[in-house]
């Protein structure tokens, strides 16, 4: 093959710009699902059908579309369906806030099902409401062990994150993708975009192989 | 604004041409990717170091990083790297089945890992050669416990398989796109795109479960 390597016409300042935009996004939609994740789970396990129904068709519907048509979606007609009109960056946000909003909840759902019976039974036993058996029960023990499926919900949201540069919010990919074309150096810059995501990915990954193994020691 | 819906049955034959490129683009992939992950799967049990060590990087490097970077680097790079014309349809065939490979090897080596030590045990104990342990006692079970996974990953791919569309591939997503650019009406052209993602993913979704009931009945565990 004939080609030959350039990185030197690779500028490192805008992918730099761009992986701090990913990086925001990331933070941003995972303190959204991680936080609501818990009540969404809440509802969806609820025992009333008015409750528990659009909870669970919210959830159903996150998870069965591809997160390209949300976000696209997201970006198209909610400035037409509720005539608000915010950043780009907010849109963002929220859209995959919602995303893995969804996802979370069906991890700490999991989670919540396999809080063993004989718990919730002495609560009741020492004579605590419903309201003080969730938080003092089963929310400790439920977020702890859905931690690995958090994990891996977070950083998948990490990868989804690219895809807003389809809806030209300016991240990692983005910049890739005007830095591949202004260049000429589409394999330059695509190879270096892609070990920066890896770069953060693998980690992750990594830690939560580590507790996931941890946690079946603890429970053999 | 009125939203008006019947405009959709005026585009319905480019969106069922479009629907059609995401169905075929899917099971082509399934067949491939599954077949990959298969034998990926077990060069990462396999006793050679090289063999793991490759199969390993390849797994790990299409997870940790997002199908969209790879479908870029396969339609753009790629080319120019092997120095010949790939067409759209073809790159989105080696895009997909690369990342399906990815996923599903890691399905068929956790349930390669599930079945337990007992039953190698009892092979020996009855005598079996190595070659009836593989193909009578460790594939079948393997397989069994691998397909409720392998049914979700068949559902994440035809979910990535919309990404196809920022390369400018006619896939529903795209069909869907140019609709609702070219008639200015996003609400009900992107609505629809993805009820029919839904129609199809969601009772696959549940399938899924279904067949994970009867698999566990089937094993009685």
């Amino acid at each position: 093959m004939g080609y030959s390597f350039d990185f030197q016409s690779v500028s490192f300042g805008p992918l730099w710009e761009g992986l701090m935009v990913t990086l925001e996004l990331t933070v941003a939609a995972n303190i959204i699902g991680v936080v609501l994740g818990f009540p969404l789970a809440l509802l969806i396990m609820s025992r009333f059908a008015p409750v528990r129904l659009p909870a669970m068709l919210f959830v159903e519907f996150f998870r069965c579309t591809p997160a390209i048509v949300q976000i696209v979606w997201f970006f198209y007609c909610v400035p037409m369906l509720f005539n608000v009109f915010l950043g780009s960056m907010t849109m963002g946000i929220l859209a995959l806030g919602l995303n893995l909003m969804a996802f979370n909840a069906e991890a700490y759902r999991a989670a919540i099902q396999a809080v063993p019976r004989e718990q919730l039974d002495a609560g009741i036993a020492l004579g605590l409401n419903p309201l003080q058996r969730t938080l003092y029960i089963v929310l400790p023990t439920a977020v702890r062990a859905s931690i690995p499926v958090l994990l891996t919900n977070g950083i998948g949201i990490f990868q989804q994150t690219a895809l807003v540069a389809i809806v030209a919010v300016q991240d990692l990919m983005y910049q890739a993708k005007t830095l591949a074309t202004e260049t000429y150096r589409p394999i330059e810059t695509f190879t270096l975009v892609a070990l920066v995501y890896f770069a953060v990915s693998f980690p992750v990954s990594q830690v939560v192989g580590y507790l996931e193994r941890r946690r079946q020691l603890m429970m053999s | 604004m009125a939203l008006d819906f019947s405009i959709i049955l005026r585009f319905q034959e480019a969106l069922l041409l479009g629907l059609w490129m995401t169905v075929k683009l899917t099971l082509i992939c399934i067949v491939l990717g599954c077949s990959l992950g298969f034998f990926i799967g077990l060069a990462r049990t396999s006793r050679s170091a090289l063999l793991r060590a490759v199969s390993s990087v390849y797994v790990e490097f299409f997870r940790g990083t997002p199908v969209l970077v790879q479908l870029f680097w396969i339609f753009f790079c790629l080319p120019l790297i092997l120095g010949v014309e790939l067409s759209n349809l073809t790159s989105g065939v080696i895009a997909l089945t690369l990342y399906m490979g990815a996923i599903t090897s890691e399905t068929f080596r956790a349930s390669l890992k599930s079945i337990g030590p007992e039953q190698l045990d009892a092979c020996v104990a009855l005598g079996l050669p190595r070659r009836v342990q593989v193909t009578n006692v460790i594939l079948p079970q393997a397989v069994l416990r691998a397909v409720p996974t392998l049914l979700s990953n068949c559902v994440s791919l035809f979910k990535e398989s919309a990404l196809v569309s920022a390369v400018g591939m006619a896939d529903l997503m795209f069909v869907g796109q140019n609709i609702s650019n070219n008639t200015a009406r996003p609400i009900e052209v992107l609505t629809v795109v993805a009820l029919i993602y839904f129609l199809i993913a969601f009772p696959l979704t549940r399938a899924v479960t279904l067949v994970e009931r009867r698999v566990l009945t089937k094993l009685a565990i």
